[in-house]
């Protein structure tokens, strides 16, 4: 069998894949729960990225005449100790707070990935890169994120750092799990034998037919992640005031809490809100690419 | 079985060994020189070279590891640098409530979440399998400061019902009160993927043949479900509840936080809000080793639940 052979054949797979996710859209809208969760999803990331347009005050701007003012006609979501508008600093806060999911998840995706892919095609470093990985796996993300915010000092950028390290070992566990699978595949070793390249059987052969899997694993991450870097957040590691991020607002909230209970409720609702959707969104997908994960 | 354990226990010597190197790196890269901390602002360069010394700072990386290994042996963790107290006599204290808030949390959730679990798959597709299901997802996607705020506003604050900050004792000392809420807010989100997994696995038991043989033998349908389908479907349970220890530990840092609670993680939050290195490395890697601990003992729990991991 040559090359080319071998190609054709990996080709039909790929289109019989990209034919099967042109119907994945219609798939996910006939699932009801599915589609609510992904207009949610996509409402708040939509409001998110218009931030600096939509938000009716200055995310910023105080004003002492009004401070904890409950919900109501001129500030939807009221106003928090120092009176601004709880409504802009949501809407604010959901683009940090999204930001931190996303890049945990791409990033930590990214390496996890490859070092799972790798440690599955050279076995002579398995041994090496899985123990790296319980390593890393015996560090629970809120626990890198403290060590990290006492390394670089509290912010954005420990929370993002203590974000992608807790994802990468996880993913590669995922990856590793997935590509054993395609190891023992009978067009591996076809592809082996007909002399194809280390790095075109690893990225065209192993990596294309794990992303499946990968992509629903960090779908399903992305929750997992957000509550994490909001709960960093709420312990005061993540971004530092006034900077908007709904885990701080709920922390700053706390403080108020008997008074003016919203301010630290209404963000936590909005976390909570993101991290449903997106799981029910993750649930579904899953349901859907990866059926044999279906629990 | 012993075999078993020592093979495992082996396993988990590396990456003690990893958690230990981390927790070393941890004081190695923090900005600040240890030393100058300690000796204050206006001291001399000899006072600071003499701590330096002292400490051991002034030695190559792999000796300095070697001796922060026999010094962790040994108990002694260091000073902190705010109270001045052994960073061991600080995490002595704070291990009991930690341990308690987590076992209170597993008290919570694992019963609850089994019953939970069970009474979705005996009722498959109906109404109480979907709304216990619902309510698992919802729990699952709540941040564990939600259900504090919620549990202090309400049960703790309007009502007076439960005491919410700080430890007045322990349990069997008077303290229960004051556990109840943290504990509640620690384990509702296990809750939820508990009863998620223990329907999966029971509904997987209940059409598996020996469940068929014990209802033809005319058992009970309470001891079929209790004593043949739920103690088969404990096994991924288990192991999920082991995973959990990881979420548990994250959760308690946040619960400590939030309900005052005397406990590790409350203690590494305030040391690195004050930059105690010594104690907040020493709390962070109290908490990894107890991650790693609980790992193992959940494996040991696996060969002994399932006899075929033995015979592998």
């Amino acid at each position: 069998m040559s090359v080319e052979v071998l190609d054709s054949a990996y080709v039909a797979d790929h289109e019989t894949g990209t034919f099967a996710r042109a119907g994945l859209l219609r798939r996910l809208a006939r699932d009801r729960v599915a589609a609510v969760a992904a207009l949610t999803l996509a409402a708040i990331v939509l409001a998110a990225l218009l931030a600096p347009w939509i938000a009716p005050y200055d995310p910023y701007f105080t004003d002492l005449t009004k401070v904890m003012q409950p919900p109501g006609a001129e500030h939807w979501f009221g106003t928090d100790n120092t009176g601004r508008d709880i409504l802009s600093r949501v809407i604010f806060g959901t683009r940090n707070t999204l930001m931190l999911g996303l890049v945990g998840v791409i990033v930590g995706g990214l390496f996890g990935g490859v070092l799972g892919i790798l440690a599955t095609y050279y076995r002579r470093l398995d041994g090496w890169i899985m123990r790296l990985v319980d390593v890393m796996l015996a560090f629970p993300a809120i626990l890198i994120g403290l060590a990290v915010a006492a390394i670089f000092g509290a912010g954005l950028t420990a929370v993002v750092i203590a974000l992608v390290v807790a994802t990468v070992p996880a993913v590669a566990r995922e990856a590793r799990g997935a590509a054993m699978g395609v190891m023992g595949q009978d067009f591996m070793e076809a592809g082996r034998a007909v002399g194809v390249s280390d790095g075109a059987l690893i990225w065209r052969y192993l990596t294309l037919n794990c992303i499946s899997t990968i992509f629903v694993f960090l779908t399903l991450r992305f929750g997992q992640i957000i509550l994490t870097g909001s709960a960093l957040g709420f312990l005061g590691m993540g971004a530092q005031p006034p900077t908007a991020e709904l885990g701080m607002m709920a922390a700053q909230g706390r403080d108020f809490l008997f008074m003016a209970p919203h301010i630290a409720t209404i963000p936590s609702c909005v976390i909570f809100v993101i991290v449903l959707a997106a799981n029910l969104l993750g649930d579904a997908l899953r349901d859907v690419l990866d059926p044999r994960l279906q629990t | 079985m012993g075999q078993q354990i020592v093979h495992r226990l082996l396993i988990s010597f590396p990456a003690l060994l990893g958690v230990l190197f981390l927790c070393f790196c941890l004081l190695q890269v923090v900005p600040a020189d240890p030393a100058m901390i300690i000796a204050g602002p206006d001291a001399k360069a000899e006072t600071i070279a003499a701590i330096r010394r002292e400490l051991g700072l002034d030695r190559s990386i792999p000796i300095q590891f070697f001796e922060y290994i026999l010094r962790v042996l040994r108990g002694d963790l260091g000073r902190s640098i705010i109270s001045n107290r052994m960073v061991s006599e600080e995490l002595a204290m704070t291990i009991g409530p930690t341990v308690e808030l987590m076992l209170g949390a597993m008290l919570i959730a694992v019963p609850s979440g089994l019953a939970l679990g069970t009474l979705a798959a005996v009722n498959r597709g109906r109404l109480v399998d979907r709304v216990i299901m619902a309510c698992s997802v919802a729990g699952v996607s709540m941040p564990v400061f939600f259900i504090g705020l919620i549990l202090i506003q309400y049960v703790g604050f309007k009502w007076a019902l439960l005491p919410f900050t700080g430890r007045t004792g322990p349990v069997w000392d008077g303290g229960l009160p004051s556990l109840i809420l943290p504990a509640l807010t620690l384990g509702a989100v296990l809750i939820g993927p508990i009863a998620r997994l223990t329907r999966t696995a029971v509904l997987e038991v209940l059409g598996a043949d020996f469940v068929r043989t014990a209802r033809a033998k005319g058992l009970r349908e309470s001891v079929v479900i209790i004593h043949h389908a739920l103690r088969n479907a404990m096994i991924p349970v288990v192991t999920l509840i082991g995973l959990q220890a990881a979420f548990l530990l994250g959760g308690a840092v946040v619960t400590e936080t939030m309900f005052s609670w005397p406990g590790v993680g409350r203690l590494a939050v305030g040391a690195i809000v004050s930059s105690d290195f010594p104690t907040a490395q020493g709390a962070i890697m109290i908490l990894a080793v107890a991650f790693l601990s609980i790992n193992l003992l959940v494996d040991v729990l696996y060969v002994y639940l399932d006899p075929r991991v033995q015979r592998r």
